[in-house]
Order: structure tokens, then sequence, then C-alpha cells
């Protein structure tokens, strides 16, 4: 992002009137940047000049002013040309720039000081009063340029909120190591102990204090330290930081709701796809045993993010995270894409990213549940016996609100790409092909699902009047992983989906 | 063995306080949260119509979260501070 005493892209000093200006960053679509337009509106109000960039469209962001009721000019950055110039890692992003056309202040996240600290520098009154219900620091959005391929930018997983955190206290034992650990800090099973030595080892150099995010539902900071001091519990390397850095983002973005995935007495756990060279770099298992314990690499990043989950963000399986029967994927649910062995472009290729730009992507899912076919010869059949799995996602007879992830086994892509399929081919076969028979809705005592009946669509599968499943082929995520034998595929089900519930979400890794 | 480590837990203080404890709902405003689970709904009527008969309650306000699965938004807590009671429905 750009710094303080570089001269400001795009900007010309009658756009500021001669007087400082700040530029803020923001998407319609995340929260912490509609948390921060009352403050905004009332820094406006002061007359001090504000412009918002949006990074959306004409009309999402005439319905975001208005919402808003922005009480400053908020213009679309077409083709994402002033975001590229400034380059925030997220959003919302507040650049003041002096009446000279220099940057004095860049910021990066909601932080009630900083903002105060903003209108103080523009000889304003203070806009955020520290005790109004609102929270000190909120982590904002991943800025959108930094999803397309071309955007050449190269993300730096540090610089986020430039805010600064509190060192981890020391804790001097005398007891077992081991022992101790079990007790106070880990999962149920043996953690190697965070010694300073072994912490230090897993920075890298890297600055301790610096905060990465604010872990829901409690909102643990999680600085550099303690991430790291969690990766050597978790029996990470210390290269392995490089993706877990990245993958705290992740999890902190708004869209994807960790806060509600911890709390929810649902299967949910937060499965982590890796795509791109890192997988090769750092060891990960994309083929046989996928998602069990084939690689150091897929198991103790797993570990390494529910250690934090459960460390920083205070859902303890015993407490405040309620889920009725739990997931065997909160030890550990980590996997990679087997690009080499696919005949598709990889998952994060068709969301925009380059082939060789490595990515972390959060899927809020059950655990896998299985779908054997054996004797099909084609990619319909196969796919058939796949959209009978689909159908049961969530519960039965509920349509249109969940999601589901399809890991597709290796035999099964083979036949499935012998009869000419694309990665989007399935996708809207198994749209249109997965269906619960109306006749299921025949049935006078009721049940999860049948009360909004009257507003799914009705098609028709294999001349049986059915209620489609999926609201679009988009709601079907595919990733191709696993070993060469066996003809075998998984659907992961979702947890609540769309903007009520968790999103999902892909983090580029430098 | 002595051994030095890294605390990797949280160490944030929690900053929010109990409130004071009501003696009595007597004339009391009471709000009733309920958070869009299926089935609150009943509970809640159930409820406000005890509140009003055998607790001489002066005023029940009723608000309704937009989701469950996030955390209530800033207009509603507003709402729900000016009331002097507050209960809330939960689950399903």
């Amino acid at each position: 992002m750009i710094e303080p005493g570089h001269k400001a892209p795009h900007f010309s000093p009658k756009t500021g009137h001669g007087e400082s200006c700040l530029l803020v960053f923001l998407e319609t679509d995340c929260p912490t940047c509609r948390l921060a337009m009352p403050y905004l509106n009332r820094l406006a109000e002061q007359t001090a000049q504000v412009i918002g960039i949006s990074q959306d469209s004409e009309t999402l962001t005439r319905q975001f002013a208005e919402q808003t009721s922005a009480a400053f000019p908020v213009e679309v950055d077409s083709n994402l040309q002033l975001t590229r110039a400034y380059d925030p890692i997220a959003v919302p992003a507040f650049v003041l720039v002096g009446s000279d056309g220099y940057v004095k202040r860049a910021q990066i996240g909601f932080d009630k000081d900083e903002l105060n600290a903003i209108a103080a520098e523009m000889g304003r009154r203070p806009i955020a009063d520290g005790h109004d219900g609102v929270p000190q620091r909120k982590p904002g959005c991943s800025s959108r340029h930094l999803q397309p391929s071309d955007s050449g930018a190269s993300p730096e997983p540090l610089n986020v909120y430039a805010t600064r955190g509190t060192r981890a206290s020391r804790i001097d034992i005398s007891e077992d190591p081991y022992e101790y650990c079990i007790r106070e800090f880990g999962d149920p099973l043996p953690v190697i102990p965070p010694s300073v030595e072994r912490v230090e080892r897993m920075m890298g150099g890297l600055d301790p204090a610096q905060v990465i995010g604010m872990i829901p539902p409690c909102y643990g900071e999680a600085t550099v330290e303690k991430i790291a001091a969690n990766a050597v519990m978790a029996g990470c390397e210390p290269q392995m930081m490089e993706v877990l850095l990245p993958l705290v983002r992740a999890v902190c973005d708004e869209r994807l709701n960790i806060h509600g995935v911890q709390g929810t007495t649902h299967f949910a756990a937060p499965l982590i796809i890796v795509n791109g060279p890192v997988r090769r770099k750092l060891g990960f298992a994309c083929g046989q045993n996928v998602f069990s314990n084939v690689a150091r690499a897929n198991s103790t990043l797993g570990r390494a993010l529910q250690l934090i989950l459960r460390n920083l963000g205070g859902a303890r399986p015993d407490g405040i995270d309620m889920s009725t029967l739990g997931n065997p994927g909160k030890f550990a649910y980590c996997i990679g894409e087997n690009e080499e062995e696919s005949p598709w472009e990889p998952l994060h290729v068709q969301l925009g990213f380059r082939p060789d730009q490595s990515t972390i992507t959060l899927f809020a899912g059950e655990a896998p549940h299985g779908v054997s076919e054996h004797f099909a010869r084609s990619a319909k059949g196969v796919l058939k016996a796949i959209s009978h799995a689909l159908a049961t996602v969530w519960s039965y007879r509920a349509c249109m609100g969940h999601e589901a992830l399809v890991v597709l086994g290796l035999e099964h892509v083979r036949t499935i790409h012998r009869d000419g399929f694309s990665k989007q081919d399935v996708c809207e076969f198994l749209f249109n092909n997965t269906g619960v028979p109306v006749r299921a809705y025949d049935d006078h005592e009721g049940g999860e699902g049948m009360g909004q009946m009257h507003l799914y669509r009705e098609i028709t599968i294999d001349g049986e009047r059915c209620c489609q499943k999926f609201r679009s082929p988009e709601s079907i995520g595919i990733v191709v992983a696993g070993g060469g034998a066996g003809k075998f595929s998984a659907v992961i089900g979702s947890w609540a989906t769309g903007p009520r519930g968790s999103q999902r979400v892909t983090y580029p890794c430098p | 063995m002595s051994i030095t480590l890294v605390n990797p837990c949280n160490e944030r203080k929690p900053t929010a306080s109990v409130a004071p404890r009501r003696q009595s709902l007597a004339g009391a405003t009471v709000a009733l949260l309920d958070i869009s689970k299926p089935g609150g709904n009943f509970f809640l009527d159930r409820l406000e119509r005890l509140l009003l008969e055998r607790y001489a309650v002066a005023r029940v306000t009723r608000v309704t979260k937009p989701t469950y699965t996030k955390p209530a938004p800033e207009e509603l807590l507003q709402t729900l501070r000016s009331a002097d009671a507050v209960v809330e429905a939960l689950a399903d």
C-alpha cells in the first residue's frame, strides 16, 4: 500500500480544494466499511473533504451511499484503476492526502483512535467516541484488486492493520511441559511446548507485535508472536508462516463469518483448500488419503488454524463452540487440489488468480460424505450418483438455502473428462440434475424445508417432478483431489450461506 | 526441568461488566430479543404475556435480529440499551 511521504497518484490539489482530503477505499458488501460510515459522515459534516472510492458497480455504490446516508461523494473506481495505484490490501482503507498532494497517513481497517487522529490532522473535532458500543478496532475485507489474475500486485500479508498489539506473556514452568500444555492450552492431543526459542525460530525475524487479525468470537489479538506460538504447538515448520499469516487474515474475513461458524450447533468447520506452487514447496498432500493423516503440511496447518481459533478466538469445544455432534475436521481439515493430475483449471484459476500464484480458500463445511460409483461408464452416470448425495445436503427436503463442495476423485474425473465435460459443465449438470421429488413433500406431519416449498423451483429430472436443490450452478464448488485408485468422490455440505451465513473466501499467499 | 513458554492464548481482559441487577420488574420496560431461530416467537409471546400479567411490567419491546448467524447490528443494540432489562431467546 502507498506510504506516507509519497505523491498521491491521480490526485490534483484541486480535488481537495486546497485542503487536505481523505480518500476512503471501500466495498459495498464489507461490514467494516459500513461500520465506518457514520464516523466518516461526522467528519464530512464538519466540512472536511472526504471522498469514498467504491470498488463495486455504479448500482451497488448508489445503493450503498443511500443506505448509509453518505454525507460525502462516493465515486466508482472503474477497473479498479485508483485501487491499483494506491494498492491497499484490505478495505476500508484510509489515505489522507495533504494540500500539497502528498500522502500524510495511510491506514487499513477500522480503528477509532486512528479515525480521531485523522480528524485531528484535518483540524476537526474527534469523530469516534470510545464508549459508543462499537468495537475499538475491526478488521476489514480483502481488497478486490487482489482477486483478479492481472492485478500484478504483490500482497503484503503483514501490513494489514498497521497496528501493533501486545507482546505475549512468558510462562515459567518446572513441571513436564508436555503435560502442562495439554492441560492448559492444547486440543486434547500432545503439542510441542511453545518455548521462547522455538517461537522465535518460527517468526523468522518478523515483527512479533504486528497484529494480523482479531479472532472471533472473543476477538483475541492474533499477533505474529501468538500465531507463531500456536504454529509451534501444532508442529508446523517455520516456512509454514507464509501460508498461516494469510490464512489468519482469511479466517477473519467477515464474509466467512467465523463468528457464527464457531458458535453454531451445526457440524461446520473451516476446510482449508490449498492451490498453486506452495503445495509442492511446502509438501501439501493432494493425492491418496488427502483428507487424512498423510502429510505434515496438511495436518499441521489445519491443526494450527484450529488451535488459533480455540486459544485466541475462545471457541472452546466445552463452551462457546456449541456444535451438537462436532466434526473430526476440528483437529485438522486441510487439503490440496491435485492440480497436476486434473485436466481442468484449478480452483484458484477459476476464481481469477494466475496459475503461478498460490492461494488458500476457506469453506465452512461438514465432514466429507463419500460417494462410491464403480459401475457407471459415462460422465452422466458418475454425476448422477453424486447428485443423489448432493440432494441430501443440510436436510433432504430443504432446498435453495445451502451449498456444497464436490471433491472429485481422479478415476471419476477421467470418466467425466473423457465425455468432454469441463468443470463448468460439471457444475451445470449437477445443478440441473439435483432435486428432491415433489412426492417427498406429501407428508402431513411437516418437516424441515417443507414450509418454504412455495419458494422452490420445480424442474423435471428423469421424468419426475422435483424441487431444484440449489440456487445456482455457483452453489456447487468443484475440487479435484485424491489418489489414483478407487472410483470415489465426496460431497461436503455447507453451513448457512450467503451474506447472512458463511461465504467461501480465497486469499493469495505471497 | 525448567522451561519458559510463550503464552499462546488470548490475554486481552474482557472490558464489559455486568449491569446492576433489578430488585423488581414492576414498572420496567423489558425488551424481548428474538434472534430469528424457528420457534423463538412462541416462547417470547408466552413470556410477554406472563411479564405483563404477573410481574406488572410497564412495557414490553419486541426486537428481532436479522439473522441468528451474525452479531446484532448496532442500531438493534441501541434499542436494547434503552430498556431496563432484556430477555434473549437463543435457540430453536
